[in-house]
């Protein structure tokens, strides 16, 4: 803890600056690229568990043998896919 | 050298110094004071993690990301109509609006979804104003979009048509460019900086090819209607094919250039006093346009000069996408506010850039070969001249001017494309289920959000739909500077600070409203008593030049009135929503405990 009060060294606030510019650059340049490729995953992934453990929801889209053989490698994104699709949608966050 | 007072270059550094002020200072204040930011307080971003939509971001990334995705068009393009009545009003409000306004809102409105656990404007709305306030901003935003759209398009078409032909070329060089690069990066899987090199190097090649290669349309007053045609082509496939495919790679290598000159122009502005580039424009201010055309300054010249100064579509993206990755409510201030005042910076370049030009280049003699306020190519023209004398090479180099001419261009198909795809979604909402349910349609909605501008674009003039534009906008920042402002009533901090902006903002704009829409209202009665020069002045050639197309000119008049008084309609019925939400919030928080979770706490 008492590092942290000394003042920052030539070298940390050198590697700071880089590590900002880098930051703006890629915010400028990637960051709503990525986050777009990550939402259209996103939506894949929905419709993939949908298809997959739809009977989870009451619309068996493929008969439950499928469904309980695929079930092991759903499990993980289980909790994460109920989050996204109970999730408030709007128009409004849509715009990016 | 040029004496100093002759150059852009003092009125620069006094931008920046009040910037600095407006950041430092005030910006503080009301972060500390108002909405008392809390770097221990969980953010939606922590929260809510998903690694999709809501995750930790730093704030140089962000500030970046908003920053790229607020600055635009507007910044560069209010000016031309702003500087109409002298440099100096405009400067004034680009300072000025930015100080008190700009960046209140779109930091304020970080700040507000973030205390909202994220939530857009949409859910916000309707948990202020109940489902008829949120279904009046889904129609506002319909009717938005539609002028933004046309707007653009007859931007877009203008520019095409405009220096010698040469910006046509690299326009689709970038396209193909990027849907290039979209296979290489994704199919291929190539290392993301060959395939920048590559993509760049494309750039370069199609930005040569376009000062030798012209293309010219032989069809004279008709050609901005095909070239329209053709933009309305583009934009259809960018908003249907995949963004992975087209969009997302185009626009990632349009940032290039475009950034390159926003840096070369401020670098000019700075160097004036070095290069001798000096002040050619009168400084004003003029009560009215002196060409009798747009109106009186006020409220003309605060709509005009849209993003810089303060825009509405600003508040949409910091409530969106950017407060869902707020890493600490703290960031809030360097990220809405300081991209803000930012973008204001860009504004005062765009606006220098237009300074040293002459005025009769700048706003025309009202002939019919050089009609008032339609030389909306000046910038370009302005930009070579700042930026010649540093790279050393003649202003009137065509390589210039086709590089700024580009850049205008990609801004505008770039930026366009985003809000096609946006208006398909919001058709898709409005018109998803029901009778009108063909017009949810993937390809009919884009068709309709690309038709009608068009046919905006390509009867009125280019003044007229920007200033419809500009009071949309700057009415959507009203309105979003009152939800901040129910916001800050409810939880009992100080609210005078967002209210005074919100009244001025949504007095202005709808001021402004009225105005266009009695201008075209008077227009078509003038015609009705045999006076053709109105209804004449505010549509474009050919219909402007045509005697057989008079009945065109009569149509787009009308139409226009209809359109003013339908933004009118909804956007007062929406600010009434918003006023009544507002003081029966300030009841409400009179008579309870202030809620722990909103943030605030007891004023003392």
């Amino acid at each position: 803890m008492g590092d942290s009060k000394e003042p920052p060294s030539e070298k940390t606030r050198a590697r700071k600056v880089k590590e900002g510019v880098k930051g703006v650059f890629y915010g400028m340049a990637a960051h709503g690229h990525v986050t777009a490729a990550l939402r259209t995953r996103m939506y894949l992934e929905h419709l993939f568990m949908f298809i997959t453990l739809g009977d989870m929801l009451g619309v068996p889209v493929i008969p439950p043998y499928y469904s309980l053989k695929i079930l092991p490698y759903a499990v993980p994104n289980i909790k994460s896919w109920k989050q996204r699709v109970f999730r408030e949608r709007d128009f409004t966050d849509q715009v990016f | 050298m040029a004496g100093i007072l002759e150059t852009p270059f003092l009125w620069v550094i006094a931008t920046i110094a009040i910037y600095a002020v407006a950041y430092w200072g005030y910006g503080k204040w009301i972060d500390r004071n108002i909405w008392r930011s809390d770097a221990k307080k969980t953010t939606p971003a922590h929260m809510y993690m998903d690694g999709v939509e809501y995750f930790p971001v730093s704030r140089y990334v962000l500030w970046g990301y908003q920053f790229k995705s607020v600055a635009a068009l507007g910044p560069i393009l209010g000016p031309f109509i702003g500087i109409t009545y002298g440099w100096l009003p405009a400067l004034l409000w680009i300072i000025g609006g930015n100080f008190f306004i700009g960046w209140l809102q779109d930091y304020g409105s970080m700040m507000l979804s973030v205390r909202k656990e994220g939530r857009s404007f949409g859910p916000i709305t309707y948990e202020f104003t109940g489902a008829k306030g949120r279904t009046n901003l889904l129609a506002f935003v319909l009717f938005y979009l539609i002028i933004i759209s046309a707007a653009f398009i007859a931007l877009i078409a203008v520019f095409w048509n405009s220096f010698n032909g040469t910006t046509f070329v690299p326009t689709i060089g970038i396209l193909i460019a990027g849907l290039l690069c979209g296979q290489l990066l994704y199919r291929v899987k190539m290392n993301v900086f060959a395939v920048t090199g590559i993509g760049l190097a494309l750039v370069v090649l199609s930005l040569y090819l376009g000062t030798i290669l012209p293309v010219k349309l032989p069809w004279g007053t008709w050609n901005v209607a095909v070239w329209g045609g053709i933009c309305v082509l583009i934009l259809y496939l960018a908003a249907i094919l995949p963004t992975p495919t087209f969009i997302q790679p185009t626009n990632y290598l349009a940032f290039y250039p475009a950034y390159a000159a926003i840096i070369l122009i401020i670098v000019g502005a700075l160097a004036t006093p070095f290069t001798n580039v000096t002040i050619k424009l009168p400084a004003g201010p003029f009560l009215n346009d002196p060409q009798g055309t747009l109106g009186p300054i006020w409220p003309i010249l605060f709509v005009a000069i849209a993003c810089g100064a303060i825009s509405g579509w600003h508040s949409l993206v910091s409530s969106s996408s950017s407060s869902k990755q707020l890493d600490i409510e703290t960031d809030a201030l360097p990220v809405g506010g300081g991209a803000m005042l930012s973008e204001g910076l860009l504004a005062l370049a765009s606006l220098i850039a237009y300074m040293v030009l002459t005025p009769l280049f700048v706003f025309g003699d009202g002939s019919a070969a050089n009609p008032a306020h339609s030389n909306i190519a000046a910038w370009p023209v302005g930009a070579a001249a700042l930026v010649a004398p540093i790279l050393g090479i003649q202003a009137t180099a065509a390589i210039l001017t086709t590089f700024f001419g580009l850049v205008l261009v990609i801004y505008a198909l770039t930026v366009q494309a985003l809000v096609t795809r946006f208006f398909r979604l919001v058709a898709g909402e409005t018109w998803g289920e029901g009778r009108f349910r063909a017009l949810g349609n993937k390809h009919v909605a884009t068709a309709v959000g690309l038709g009608v501008p068009w046919a905006f674009a390509v009867t009125g003039s280019w003044w007229a739909l920007w200033l419809y534009f500009g009071g949309a906008n700057q009415l959507l920042a009203g309105l979003a500077i009152m939800l901040i402002t129910i916001h800050l009533a409810r939880v009992r901090a100080r609210s005078r600070y967002s209210l005074v902006p919100a009244v001025f903002m949504v007095i202005t704009t709808l001021a402004a409203l009225v105005w266009q829409t009695a201008t075209f209202a008077y227009s078509v009665w003038a015609y009705l008593q045999n006076d053709k020069t109105w209804i004449l002045r505010n549509v474009r050639p050919p219909i402007q030049t045509d005697p057989n197309l008079l009945w065109a000119a009569i149509v787009i008049n009308a139409v226009f009135v209809i359109i003013g008084a339908v933004l009118f309609a909804v956007g007062l019925s929406m600010a009434v929503r918003l006023f009544r939400s507002y003081s029966k919030s300030l009841a409400e928080a009179r008579t309870r405990a202030p809620a722990a979770a909103d943030g605030g706490t007891q004023e003392k």
